[in-house]
């Protein structure tokens, strides 16, 4: 391939022999890209996005819930007056993909009645915000203590060591005109210091 | 600073001599595009695998998850469609790519010496991509899927000697079940494109050994890069846009109900195999058993092709693999066409795909509602009126009564007749009414004024006994006719025929309207438009001003023009929020409280002789009490009156129901 500028009144003539192969060869690389690229990101890319679709689209998990989230647990009777926690199960209709599970175990809280508070019931979901173990509550050291790597919460659920980001995820809880205690039941992310909703 | 990194690379890997070797292949004759369909079935195979992996993150083989997850991927998750549509037709695109890189290797007799060991490395992949559709097809778990594979295992049941073993060893078990899927699945995402990969190694490399096959070795020679990679791209493209084309026009890959192996299919396999079901169905290949039709022929057909490299070393050996080849695929395809041409002829199995389109529309719709219970989507289809309201009514009516000229299933009825020592299909006359428009504004006009045309088939079905009949058998038939002429002759259809100038009067309309009106609001059903009027979604409410109006005509019999004999005078009815009965009981006329509602049907059906309904002296209706369940009977109610879930498509794809 020798770089030599023909007359420019004979450009068309003289290059005939040489540069159209050059040229053909050039379209035919950049047809040859082209079309490959298209078709190789065509099915990668709409695969990609088939599985962003847990992030694209939204969907509920939990029904059975109130208008405002809350689940009916159990009755304020149930609870010790002395304000001692007890693990309840919450169950709900649960959304899991293709399938409705009616009535089933969604998780679990701890409740403790405050007699006297404004607000009589106190709630702490059970997962321990540092990794998601459960944790489980001991009646000799009145403490919350996680087997796993041994996060500790007093009974207010604050962290009383520093393994744990935070202190336990308190819920919002109710009781209604029957004494019914409705907890709204929720996840949140693990090892970090905000409380996040997950 | 480029260059000495790629100089450090190029040290560390070598990748330029591969970038060389890849791209720089020489071509003897330069490129072609006769040398495109090996390369189209590399990238559709290529397509396979990325858009199988996504659908493998989404699928779940079990009996109650199969159709469930791919039911999710289809109508719910984004671009689920889309991705399944693709990894489908393109599994079809590659079975035709196959035909015709088979077709150009034997024309260009690029099968001979030295490349006999890759063409048999290529029958080894043909294999392969064909046991890939073959185990795919079923993974969806649907009806389509289940019954054409079982066809598959069929066959593999009627090998000589190992036959059972082997069906039993493919299916997982005596029968298909969780185990069938978790095998396909294991064959169709495992070893399967495992093997195709190795063989798919050998057969380049083996290619690359030989080279090409030009057919003209004086033509100037050229690279790989870039003449024939533009080639191929093109090529690939174009096989692409035709797959894309097809997904796009179909909206994906249908899905139909989930599998079920006590519901009837009208199964066929993927239409590349349909030639050898149509081949199995000749009865001169038929005799000789399945095994002959479906192991040892297709067996001796692919052992003359595995020969082709040997006997192609002759000029007429070749000219004989070019024949055979045309004579396969001519026959292949006329065998095809006849499957399809058949298909489209035939009635029953027509009938049985709309139906089949019907329910695959209709467990979408359920699942769609509030999601699918554990027990899988058939549990959604088992409790719903519109699933299974039709069957019951073929099962249980149609053999009396139509609906809208069907057997509630589009199936028209037919039977046999001999005309002239040749078996014949002819319409099977109804018995009884049509009860396609039963308790709507239409069916309430026609027993009004056209009694005798609306229970026409009751009249058809009087048949004077044989005498060569037994006396005891003459006598039921000729009592059972003068019940039957009892129905035709009574004091209804005499009204009719009296009333009915009058009620058609132009001056009367309003009040024949009112009347019609009146009488249909009783039942309190929702579908009270008949055919057309209910596809369209026009469904008329009741119109409470006309009822009221039509209740004056019903208890007096006061037109506009002139007066009716009271209906009254024969029906008793506890009008909608009414507390007094009007006319009275036993008088031989069906009461009409709640006429053609819930209740109404119900009570009929369990027990048409009763009081209320034809009196026992003239009912000539077998009672359903006994031979239906209380489940059934409402299946049956709900869905003749209406009352089941619509969602917003329903209308979409009910047939005009």
């Amino acid at each position: 391939m020798t770089e030599q500028p023909a007359p420019i009144t004979h450009a068309s003539t003289t290059h005939v022999p040489t540069t159209p192969p050059e040229r053909r060869g050039f379209f035919a690389g950049v047809v040859a890209i082209v079309a490959g690229t298209i078709i190789t990101l065509t099915p990668l890319g709409l695969g990609g996005m088939f599985s962003l679709d847990p992030i694209r689209r939204k969907r509920s998990k939990f029904l059975g819930a109130d208008p405002m989230g809350y689940f009916a647990v159990t009755k304020l009777s149930e609870l010790p007056a002395d304000g001692t926690p007890v693990r309840f199960t919450i169950r709900a209709d649960l959304v899991d993909a293709w399938n409705l599970f009616k009535d089933r175990t969604i998780g679990s809280v701890y409740l403790r009645q405050i007699v006297g508070a404004a607000n009589p019931v106190i709630a702490f979901t059970d997962v321990c915000p540092h990794l998601g173990c459960k944790v489980n509550y001991q009646t000799s050291s009145k403490t919350f203590y996680c087997p796993c790597h041994a996060s500790s919460f007093d009974l207010e659920g604050d962290k009383l060591n520093k393994i744990p980001p935070r202190g336990m995820d308190g819920l919002d809880a109710k009781v209604d005109a029957e004494g019914r205690v409705w907890v709204k039941y929720l996840d949140f992310r693990g090892a970090i210091a905000e409380k996040i909703l997950s | 600073m480029k260059t000495a990194f790629l100089n450090w690379l190029d040290n560390r890997t070598g990748y330029r001599l591969l970038i060389h070797e890849a791209l720089n292949e020489p071509i003897p004759g330069g490129a072609r595009w006769r040398y495109v369909p090996g390369s189209t079935l590399t990238f559709v195979f290529m397509v396979q695998v990325i858009t199988g992996f996504f659908l493998w993150s989404a699928y779940s083989p079990s009996t109650l998850t199969a159709w469930e997850s791919v039911y999710y991927i289809q109508n719910v998750m984004q671009y689920g469609w889309l991705v399944r549509g693709i990894h489908a037709f393109a599994a079809q695109a590659m079975v035709v790519l196959m035909v015709v890189h088979f077709v150009q290797i034997v024309w260009d007799k690029a099968y001979t010496a030295p490349r006999e060991v890759n063409f048999w490395l290529g029958l080894v992949l043909m294999q392969i991509v064909l046991g890939l559709a073959l185990t795919g097809y079923l993974l969806p778990w649907d009806q389509k899927g289940y019954y054409a594979t079982q066809v598959a295992t069929k066959i593999a049941g009627a090998t000589p000697v190992v036959g059972a073993q082997l069906q039993e060893m493919i299916q997982g078990g005596p029968t298909y079940g969780h185990h069938t899927l978790t095998r396909f699945f294991a064959l169709h995402a495992g070893v399967l494109p495992a093997s195709l990969v190795l063989f798919l190694g050998l057969h380049v490399y083996v290619f690359r050994r030989h080279g090409i096959t030009t057919p003209d070795p004086t033509a100037p020679p050229a690279t790989f890069w870039p003449g024939q990679v533009m080639k191929d791209a093109v090529a690939c493209f174009a096989v692409f846009a035709v797959v894309m084309y097809f997904v796009l026009k179909n909206r994906g890959m249908e899905l139909s109900a989930p599998a079920d192996p006590a519901e009837e299919y009208p199964a066929r396999p993927e239409w590349y195999f349909l030639f050898l079901f149509r081949f199995l169905r000749f009865e001169f290949i038929e005799q000789y058993g399945l095994a002959f039709g479906a192991i040892y022929l297709p067996g001796l057909a692919m052992a003359i092709i595995a020969l082709m490299p040997i006997l192609g070393k002759a000029k007429i050996g070749h000219a004989f693999n070019l024949v055979f080849t045309a004579a396969l695929i001519a026959g292949a395809g006329a065998l095809t066409a006849a499957a399809m041409v058949e298909d489209k002829q035939d009635v029953e199995f027509q009938a049985k795909l709309k139906f089949a389109e019907r329910d695959a529309h209709r467990v979408v719709e359920l699942a769609e509602r509030e999601g699918i219970p554990p027990g899988g989507a058939r549990e959604l289809m088992a409790q719903d009126a519109y699933t299974q309201g039709p069957r019951l009514f073929a099962r249980h009516c149609g053999s009396c009564h139509r609906y809208n000229g069907h057997d509630g299933m589009f199936l028209p009825k037919l039977r046999t007749v001999m005309v002239d020592h040749h078996k014949k299909l002819e319409p099977e006359p109804a018995t009884a009414a049509d009860l396609g428009q039963f308790g709507t504004r239409h069916w309430m006009e026609s027993v009004l004024v056209d009694y005798h045309k609306t229970f026409q088939p009751v009249a058809d079905s009087v048949q004077t006994p044989d005498e060569t009949l037994s006396d005891v058998l003459k006598d039921g038939i000729n009592k059972l006719n003068e019940k039957k002429q009892h129905f035709l002759s009574g004091d209804m259809a005499s009204w009719s025929e009296s009333n009915k100038a009058k009620l058609q009067d132009p001056a009367n309309a309003e009040s024949y309207k009112a009347l019609v009106e009146f009488v249909v609001a009783q039942s309190g059903r929702t579908n009270l438009t008949a055919g057309t009027g209910h596809a369209t979604g026009v469904q008329a409410p009741i119109d409470e001003k006309l009822a009221k109006l039509g209740r004056e005509v019903f208890v007096t019999g006061k037109l506009a023009n002139g007066s009716l004999d009271s209906c009254i005078d024969c029906h008793a009815m506890l009008p909608v929020g009414e507390t007094e009965l009007l006319g009275s009981t036993g008088t031989g006329a069906p009461t009409l409280t709640g006429y053609a509602g819930k209740e109404w049907l119900t009570g009929f059906l369990k027990n048409p002789g009763h009081v209320d309904y034809y009196g026992s002296e003239y009912n000539i209706m077998p009672a359903f009490e006994a031979t239906m369940t209380e489940q059934e009977l409402a299946l049956l109610v709900d869905w003749m009156v209406g009352d089941y879930y619509r969602s917003p498509t329903h209308e979409k794809h009910s047939h005009g129901e």
